[in-house]
């Protein structure tokens, strides 16, 4: 009954549709180790940083984005002005308006609706893997229903993980002692996260002059230090780019 | 932060989700971002991330701290050496935890 009412009733399509959602889980199975990793860690760090269980469970279920809340948990302890949280939690998020970009072209004939659905349930590897998988695919082959069916189905497997592992997290949290300082694995994960992002010459001198800047300015009110460091961070990065270029074309 | 401050904070945070990841999808026959602020916005999230980690890892009690006598600078960076190393967010998370247990453990 219920699968009748997910993939339709017309066994035909709803055969092809929930074909194309196994294999969308398939890809994304062997991700879901990290992706479960990040939530249990991710889930341990709110309650740590003093949320409650309703609140914690609240931020899971409604934000869903891992870089996000644990960018805002450091944020909220200090109690930060929302606008400073909220405009980190943006700048933190900005890949993902790159990745809507990328994912427009597959999903234009939607309704507004399910296109912010579609863009509610995209995550980093989700996107990774549907547009490698279908970046070469024909122009009149995109919206088609394999591939939103195919993504569907990724976004399931990476939902229950995350989610899964999150929940957990938020029930082990109290059953670990406050000595252990386990909030700290919060910023080790922000790590190992940033580290991959930083791919370039260019990107290293922004993040080292961000770095920089923020350590400086920490002192600042409202977390303008922060907001100073993207800023100038960039631009280090921008220009760094084109004196790069600049030397590459001399010689 | 109070309670209704957090809960303010998680829907807007819930929206910032939505608006970011959906953006294009629904603004895409509208507008589209420039060349150049689209290549801007690739280094925006690392640098956020750094500025957020940096002050964390490099002050301690509001104070420069860059000596090995720091226990999250030191597991910081021994987690990051061990991502870089491995690609592992796992180890690396697990052995910076080590340290930064250890050290703490040895200065007490």
């Amino acid at each position: 009954m219920i699968l009748k009412r997910v993939f339709g009733a017309d066994p035909a399509i709803a055969a092809r549709r929930r074909h194309a959602f196994v294999r969308g889980l398939r890809a994304v199975a062997p991700a879901t180790i990290a992706t479960g990793t990040w939530g249990l860690v991710t889930g341990v760090a709110m309650v740590k940083v003093g949320l409650t269980t309703a609140q914690a469970l609240g931020m899971t279920l409604l934000v869903y984005a891992g870089s996000a809340q644990l960018a805002a948990l450091p944020l909220i302890a200090a109690a930060a002005p929302i606008w400073v949280v909220l405009l980190t939690a943006t700048v933190v998020n900005l890949r993902f308006v790159i990745f809507s970009a990328g994912l427009r072209p597959f999903f234009r004939r939607f309704s507004l609706g399910r296109r912010l659905f579609l863009g509610y349930v995209t995550t980093d590897i989700g996107f990774a893997l549907f547009l490698s998988r279908f970046v070469n695919a024909p122009d009149e082959e995109r919206d088609s229903p394999e591939q939103v069916w195919f993504f569907l189905g990724m976004a399931a497997g990476n939902w229950i993980a995350w989610q899964t592992m999150s929940v957990l997290g938020i029930f082990l949290a109290g059953q670990i002692p406050g000595a252990w300082g386990l909030e700290f694995a919060s910023i080790l994960a922000l790590v190992a996260m940033t580290l991959p992002m930083i791919n370039s010459r260019p990107a290293l001198v922004g993040a080292v002059t961000a770095g920089v800047v923020a350590v400086l300015g920490a002192a600042l009110p409202l977390k303008l230090g922060l907001v100073a460091a993207v800023v100038i961070g960039i631009a280090a990065a921008m220009s760094a780019e084109v004196l790069l270029e600049r030397i590459g074309a001399r010689t | 932060m109070s309670d209704l401050l957090i809960w303010i904070v998680i829907v807007g945070l819930t929206a910032v989700t939505v608006a970011t990841r959906s953006a294009f999808l629904v603004l895409g026959e509208r507008f589209g971002l420039p060349e150049r602020v689209q290549h801007g916005l690739r280094y925006a999230p690392a640098c956020a991330l750094v500025g957020l980690i940096a002050p964390e890892l490099a002050l301690a009690n509001g104070s420069l701290a860059l000596s090995l006598a720091n226990p999250k600078l030191v597991a910081g960076i021994a987690a990051g050496a061990i991502m870089l190393g491995t690609r592992s967010m796992i180890a690396a998370i697990a052995v910076g935890m080590l340290a930064f247990t250890a050290l703490r453990l040895l200065a007490a």
